[in-house]
């Protein structure tokens, strides 16, 4: 017996660990001014309920890793009130990298929708 | 009914219990990720709304951040993919796709007695120890000093401050610390610094500083670092001049007619044949080489020696 929640999980997470970086390095990318994790985390889930890939607890690792990756940098400022936070922002190299990035998953998808269009019956 | 402090702590102290056997630097930022999500999340979200209960509010922003096993999962996966600086060895990533181990010890991944020059670990031991000497004196001063003048003015007035800020920058001297040894040493340190639960009291924070663990062990690994500076500097620096002057020993002798392997036994003066200087040199190899394994070990050692005294558990 297949369990369908336990194989719809796992490929979503399987799925999520590329696209989650590409999505967070792109809204870091694109947003003026440097923004707090808790910030991200709302621009995350701001489409709607269905957008929804990663919950808000998830991003922070991710965060992590690009900026160990030099795509991200980050300074800890302190609050008027409540704990000090972390602003990231995304550094020239993590510009580059999103375009070549963005690329990819053009490619991707453009490789996958044709896939699942029937496109090499 | 729970307050947000408590469902905040409990959450938290799921979350620890759900990255058990996980590295303790990284339980350690993914706990303050946590409570500084949660706590900033929960002031912006009450100020948008003042209709519904805290903990309403609170419990909604939990179950946005994600259960506790899901973000350990997501920690341990992330951490997985990204060691610590110097870490990717070939070894290490061998045993991770292997599976067997879990970092992989250098010592497999440069092989045999020359390979240690090619491995960044072992060179970032021997920058270690030269620095040591400075990082420790100034370690070993501040804590000192810091102590003193706060046990000092502690009758007045401005003891307390001054107590407070001393206190902290052992905390903050511990962090840097921890940060070096990651980049040097590769042992994975946490990344950011512990949280500070900003609705205690100061008094409790207060308490929680004099008599927290962490402040201690910090300031005693502060102290420490000079008598181990001094030790890892001056074997640094006495193999590496004594495996040089044998490695030149021949130019000296053949290019500077300077007598070298001179043994002086009272009016006896015994003089070794120039032609044996090679042999020296062969030797400073040796030893240079030696000296380069110890740093490796030596970078090591205190890898875990920082480890276990400035990451609490």
């Amino acid at each position: 017996m297949v369990d369908l929640q336990e194989t719809h999980k796992k490929f979503q997470k399987e799925l999520s660990s590329g696209t989650v970086s590409l999505a967070l390095l792109s809204i870091l990318v694109q947003s003026d001014e440097p923004l707090y994790g808790y910030q991200i985390g709302k621009l995350v889930g701001a489409g709607d309920e269905e957008g929804v890939m990663v919950k808000q607890g998830a991003i922070y690792p991710v965060l992590r890793s690009l900026e160990g990756q030099g795509l991200l940098a980050s300074e800890r400022e302190m609050s008027d009130s409540g704990p000090p936070r972390r602003y990231y922002h995304a550094t020239d190299i993590g510009s580059e990298v999103l375009e070549t990035w963005t690329a990819t998953w053009q490619e991707t998808k453009t490789f996958v929708d044709n896939v699942l269009g029937g496109k090499y019956q | 009914m729970k307050t947000t402090d408590e469902l905040i702590r409990t959450y938290l102290s799921d979350l620890k219990a759900a990255l058990r056997g996980a590295d303790k630097a990284t339980v350690q930022d993914a706990l303050a990720d946590a409570e500084e999500h949660l706590r900033t999340a929960l002031e912006n979200e009450l100020a948008e709304n003042d209709e519904v209960t805290e903990s309403e509010v609170l419990r909604s922003i939990i179950q946005d951040y994600g259960e506790p096993a899901e973000i350990a999962q997501a920690y341990r996966s992330w951490e997985a993919a990204l060691p610590p600086a110097l870490a990717e060895t070939p070894a290490a990533r061998r045993a991770a796709t292997q599976g067997t181990g879990t970092t992989g010890r250098a010592g497999n991944a440069y092989p045999g007695f020359f390979g240690v020059y090619a491995d960044p670990r072992a060179w970032g031991g021997l920058v270690y120890m030269l620095i040591s000497i400075i990082t420790g004196t100034l370690y070993f001063s501040w804590a000192v000093t810091g102590l003193a003048t706060s046990l000092g003015v502690m009758i007045l007035i401005i003891g307390i401050p001054v107590t407070i800020i001393f206190l902290l920058s052992f905390r903050g001297l511990a962090f840097l610390e921890g940060r070096l040894v990651e980049a040097l040493l590769g042992e994975r340190m946490p990344r950011r610094a512990s949280f500070t639960d900003s609705s205690l009291s100061w008094r409790e924070r207060l308490k929680i500083l004099l008599t927290g663990k962490a402040t201690w062990l910090s300031w005693i690994y502060l102290i420490l670092m000079l008598p181990l500076g001094v030790i890892y500097f001056t074997l640094a620096v006495t193999l590496l001049a004594v495996s040089l002057a044998l490695i030149v020993s021949p130019i000296l002798s053949y290019g500077f007619n300077l007598p070298i392997g001179t043994v002086v036994n009272g009016d006896v003066i015994w003089q070794l044949p120039a032609y044996y200087t090679p042999l020296f040199s062969v030797l400073g190899v040796g030893l240079a080489t030696v000296t380069m394994h110890l740093a490796r070990w030596v970078g090591r050692i205190q890898g875990k020696f920082a480890k276990a005294l400035l990451v609490s558990d």
